[in-house]
């Protein structure tokens, strides 16, 4: 394998509580810097194969790199962090929220809210529209 | 795969970084050329490990970050802060009399 492949340690590092910012983070950097190592040893003229392979290399042990993140408490979640804390603001925020979530879910689906009132708006046009002609033919005759 | 490191290296990263740091902005990779540049490549790290490092020193106010767009790339850039500095000074400090000790007991003849 001479392809960097960091899902196995995204994931991990999401399993071990690891905030989702710094894993986002930590990848794209450790991905830019395996680039920067390709590119110099493709400068120095090895082939692309064996270039793969040097930078995997020298970016080190994915384990060792999961285990260094680890080994820093601060990039945890707060909800790791606190795991009591956590066990009370959560279920408080989702009883209090719920009764707003019809308004979130409106706000999600906006666009076929849209489409639906548009729809609505216009078959009353036309019931109106209806009506007023059966009415005005009953007026006439 | 890289080398790691001694569990004696522990805390030596942070102080490296902070150190370089402390003279220019730099990312990730070029921190880590500084680094064997620096240490005459005494030290040789597996170069993934560090950003964890930043990355908890940048939580704790020791660092400050800012992404710059690099030829078709988004680096990030990191700086020291003021209170990176003190730190610095103290792990300097620190460092300098464990160095001491070290040294010290180096030179006193062992008893066969």
């Amino acid at each position: 394998m001479h392809e960097l492949d960091l899902s196995r340690l995204q994931s991990e590092l999401l399993r071990s509580g690891v905030a989702p910012r710094h894993v986002r983070r930590t990848v794209d950097e450790l991905n830019d810097h395996y680039e920067d190592l390709v590119e110099q040893a493709l400068s120095e003229g090895l082939d692309n194969r064996s270039a793969r392979s040097g930078a995997m290399a020298m970016l080190g042990e994915l384990e060792d790199i999961a285990q260094a993140v680890r080994a820093q408490p601060e990039l945890r979640s707060w909800a790791f962090r606190f795991p009591r804390v956590a066990a009370v603001v959560y279920p408080l925020t989702f009883v209090m929220l719920l009764p707003a979530a019809p308004v979130f879910i409106g706000a999600a689906h906006a666009n076929y809210l849209a489409r639906w009132a548009v729809c609505l708006f216009l078959s009353g046009v036309v019931t109106a529209a209806m009506f007023l002609m059966l009415q005005m033919a009953i007026t006439l005759t | 795969m890289a080398q790691s490191n001694p569990p004696f290296m522990s805390g030596v990263p942070e102080l490296l970084l902070l150190r370089l740091l402390d003279q220019s902005e730099m990312y990730g990779y070029q921190l880590v050329r500084s680094i064997r540049a620096a240490t005459g490549e005494a030290i040789s790290l597996g170069e993934g490990v560090i950003y964890p490092v930043l990355h908890s020193l940048e939580r704790n106010g020791s660092l400050k970050s800012k992404r710059m767009a690099v030829s078709g790339r988004t680096r990030v850039y990191y700086s020291l802060t003021g209170k990176g500095r003190q730190r610095l000074g103290k792990l300097q400090d620190d460092w300098r009399r464990i160095q001491g000790g070290i040294a010290n007991a180096l030179e006193v003849p062992s008893h066969a």
